[in-house]
């Protein structure tokens, strides 16, 4: 679709006006890594783009007493740059850190990975672990919901044309005994879009016992998803060699009858084992 | 059409534009700095990499109103033909050129990479150039010259520090 108009936003009323405006035809351009390539190509679905980039108040990353609120438009490189959450947060942050190339880095925003709804969007497992909630405006109302509802069955997002993704918040713990832990496959260690990614977020307590547990995967599906079954099998378990390679053949399995029938099954059934065993032995923390 | 001011290589423009043009598109065609390359158009080589508020990005994934109000740096702006910049005097003298056409992205990022680290490790530099596709040399002979600049710029900081 052709480009009719671009507009400049520099506040989050701005957007929202905008938006009022012009419904169904808008389209965000927060970093413009993939939406830039989709007008090139003419598959931009709105004829009215609105450049968000320059949204101070959407730019920020806020640690506070019970929770972290990152703007929608934090960019990855913010992420990777912020020691607070490569200490307390490091499967975010190892995420944020293994998006494209520096300058993907610096442009790409959590939000738009969100709402582009790649299922390979690198920024979402780790998200999904945290149980992370999404802020959500409109000129009529405010409401917010968990990122897991995000994502609905027949490919579509929760969120209409009027809604604007804002801040995406989770809570912060102070248990000494929780990790996260985060790992992708790509092609190349650079500019490599994710074959497979997984996070990990488990609070491992005496003896090993994983006391709580949550796993995401990313491009094992039509979006990000919950490894609910995983979570299940592992959860009051003692967290050991043994218990991974049989948790590993579980995931296997899984990813086996999900994509049944794709050209990938054969080989992401079998890689799926390695990066879950990386993943949940949180490697670089 | 609209308008955007911006500052490119120290210098202020105030331009009319087409909505969707492309930074890059402004840069080549509209000012001919046309130092920075087209390469895939989709941000995966790092040919067309300018250096934004400080910041490497892929001008060909910027639409140009995206750089209104802003500083950019070109390859134009790091050094002249008869006053080259360290990076690309060192470039020259270690052998790290062949075809060119990654180059000016090359010492784009280098030179983003030496403003905020100005002692890195080789990791650091590879890591820095990871966005920059080259398919002539095999990378060595670039991180050399990264690697070297670095030094060059540390004992011209030092020099200059003692004669104040």
């Amino acid at each position: 679709m052709g480009v009719t108009r671009v507009l400049k936003a520099y506040s989050i009323e701005e957007i929202l006006d905008v938006m009022e405006k012009y419904g169904e035809k808008v389209e965000l351009l927060a970093g413009g890594t993939d939406l830039l390539v989709d007008i090139r190509a003419g598959k931009n679905k709105g004829s009215v783009i609105i450049d968000i980039s320059d949204v101070k108040e959407m730019k920020k990353i806020e640690i506070g007493e019970d929770d972290i609120v990152l703007g929608a438009l934090t960019t990855f490189t913010d992420i990777a740059e912020n020691d607070y959450l490569k200490e307390n947060v490091t499967g975010l942050w190892k995420a944020a850190k293994s998006v494209g190339s520096p300058q993907i880095r610096n442009m790409g925003t959590v939000g738009g990975n969100i709402c582009n709804g790649s299922p390979a969007a690198d920024i979402v497992p780790p998200l999904l672990v945290l149980d992370a909630k999404l802020n959500i405006k409109s000129r009529s109302k405010q409401r917010k919901i968990k990122l897991k509802e995000f994502y609905m069955e027949n490919g579509s997002r929760n969120l209409r044309s009027d809604e604007l993704l804002y801040s995406i918040s989770f809570t912060k713990s102070r248990d000494k005994n929780i990790r996260i832990g985060f790992e992708k496959l790509g092609l190349r260690n650079a500019l490599a879009i994710s074959r497979i990614s997984c996070s990990v977020y488990a609070i491992i307590g005496e003896n090993n016992r994983i006391e709580n547990i949550r796993i995401a995967s990313g491009a094992l599906g039509k979006y990000p998803l919950r490894e609910y079954a995983l979570e299940k099998f592992l959860k009051d378990k003692n967290l050991n060699d043994g218990l991974i390679e049989e948790a590993a053949e579980i995931f296997s399995h899984e990813v086996k009858q999900r994509l049944s029938g794709r050209s990938s099954c054969p080989y992401k059934k079998e890689a799926v084992k390695g990066i879950f065993k990386k993943a949940i032995s949180f490697e670089g923390e | 059409m609209i308008n955007i001011k911006l500052n490119v290589n120290g210098k202020d423009y105030d331009l009319e534009i087409e909505e969707d043009l492309r930074l890059i598109d402004l840069l080549r065609d509209r000012l001919g700095f046309t130092g920075t390359k087209e390469g895939c158009g989709e941000g995966e080589c790092g040919a067309c990499t300018v250096i934004l508020e400080g910041k490497t990005v892929n001008s060909c994934l910027l639409l140009a109103i995206q750089a209104h109000g802003k500083e950019i740096t070109t390859i134009e702006g790091i050094g002249k033909e008869d006053d080259l910049h360290p990076i690309q005097e060192s470039f020259l003298e270690n052998g790290a050129v062949q075809c060119g056409y990654c180059i000016p992205g090359m010492v784009l990022s280098a030179k983003a990479l030496l403003d905020k680290n100005k002692n890195p490790t080789r990791k650091d530099i590879r890591e820095a150039i990871s966005g920059n596709l080259c398919r002539c040399t095999g990378y060595e002979k670039i991180v050399d010259s990264i690697e070297k600049a670095s030094k060059i710029l540390q004992q011209r900081g030092s020099e200059s520090h003692e004669q104040l």
